[in-house]
């Protein structure tokens, strides 16, 4: 197991790190869409609840920060580029990093186990267009609060 | 009384349902605190105090008895779920459904996580069947979800364009991965996060 945390923490470290804007952030959300959706992939591997529990929670804790620093440097840049937040500045200044990276980590865990059961993206899809709302990196740049593309 | 045994459809006797259920239960918990694969059918003959006959008796082996306890478990969740959400019409609602999750967590210190969500990791990759089982199940659940959400857009509280379905399935991947970031970190607060931020990004379309 420590070999799939490890390849994960290599590789979120890598892409995570070169999320500026938006658009980047987009890409990342799709190539981690792909890796969960593949079988066996480290990602599937890693996300499981097996094997020893404080290795697990490190490997968590280590990804979350490195979301977190994501989040946060977006936020220190102003890159929302949101519809919904555009309107209302007040709710960009309320984004907490720390806790918007437990989200998106949340949506990234459970986004994946309702997928695999129903063997179709959508779910997992619709969980990151949740947790990304504040950076509009939602699939298609649709925003989740309306139906039409 | 008799039910149907769905091993092999035959009618069971009050006393073979007695048994069926107690084996049931036995797994139900052994598979809930140990996880599905950790679980043998020695652990479940100890635990439930049947025979080796007995259970073969009512299950082929442990793929029929895992299915069993999704039913179980499932029938649990949504009987539970519907009660706690089957008449939330405001966000103040939702709230109270989210602490009564977290609380109830909290008490193991999130240990074991959700009874539906630990299967559905474990078993997704092992048995169509079961994954089918399970897929309904959550198809259910989040359909509650969806009709709390529903009464929200008629009562005014979600502009019309926002898309139900699509926010009642992100709000149930956050309760999900939030028990299993919990189980994890052995502490409930990751998951009470997680249910916040989804309740609060919900609230928030309504000021727009």
């Amino acid at each position: 197991m420590r070999t799939h945390f490890a390849e994960v923490l290599a590789r979120e470290s890598a892409c995570l790190a070169g999320v500026t804007d938006g658009a980047k952030l987009a890409g990342w959300r799709r190539r981690v869409v792909e890796e969960l959706m593949t079988p066996l992939s480290p990602y599937v591997l890693a996300m499981r609840q097996a094997g020893d529990v404080p290795d697990r929670a490190d490997f968590l804790d280590r990804w979350r920060d490195l979301i977190a620093e994501t989040v946060d440097r977006l936020l220190q840049s102003g890159t929302t580029g949101d519809t919904h937040f555009s309107s209302d500045q007040s709710h960009r200044a309320d984004v907490d990093a720390q806790k918007t990276a437990v989200l998106i980590l949340a949506a990234l865990h459970g986004g994946s186990t309702l997928s695999q059961i129903s063997q179709d993206p959508w779910p997992l899809n619709a969980a990151l267009d949740l947790a990304l709302a504040p950076f509009a990196a939602t699939e298609d740049n649709c925003p989740i609060g309306s139906m039409n593309p | 009384m008799t039910t149907a045994d769905s091993h092999n459809g035959r009618r069971l006797t009050a006393r073979g349902a007695k048994t069926r259920a107690r084996i049931v239960a036995a797994a139900t918990d052994l598979m809930y605190v140990q996880g599905v694969g950790a679980t043998t059918l020695d652990e479940v003959l100890a635990a439930s105090g049947v025979s080796k006959s007995q259970l073969y008796h009512h299950f082929d082996g442990k793929d029929a008895l895992v299915r069993a306890v999704i039913d179980h478990v499932g029938e649990r969740v949504i009987e539970r779920e519907r009660e706690a959400l089957g008449r939330v019409s405001t966000i103040r609602g939702l709230r109270r459904w989210r602490d009564a999750l977290v609380q109830n967590n909290a008490v193991r210190h999130g240990a074991y996580g959700c009874a539906l969500g630990s299967l559905a990791s474990e078993v997704s990759d092992q048995d169509a069947l079961a994954r089918q089982a399970l897929s309904q199940l959550f198809t259910e659940w989040q359909g509650l979800l969806a009709a709390v959400l529903r009464r929200l857009q008629d009562g005014g509280a979600l502009p019309p364009e926002a898309s139900i379905d699509q926010l009642a399935t992100g709000l149930m991947a956050a309760l999900q991965g939030g028990y299993m970031l919990a189980q994890t970190a052995r502490d409930v607060t990751p998951m009470a996060t997680s249910i916040d931020m989804a309740l609060a990004y919900i609230e928030s379309l309504s000021e727009r």
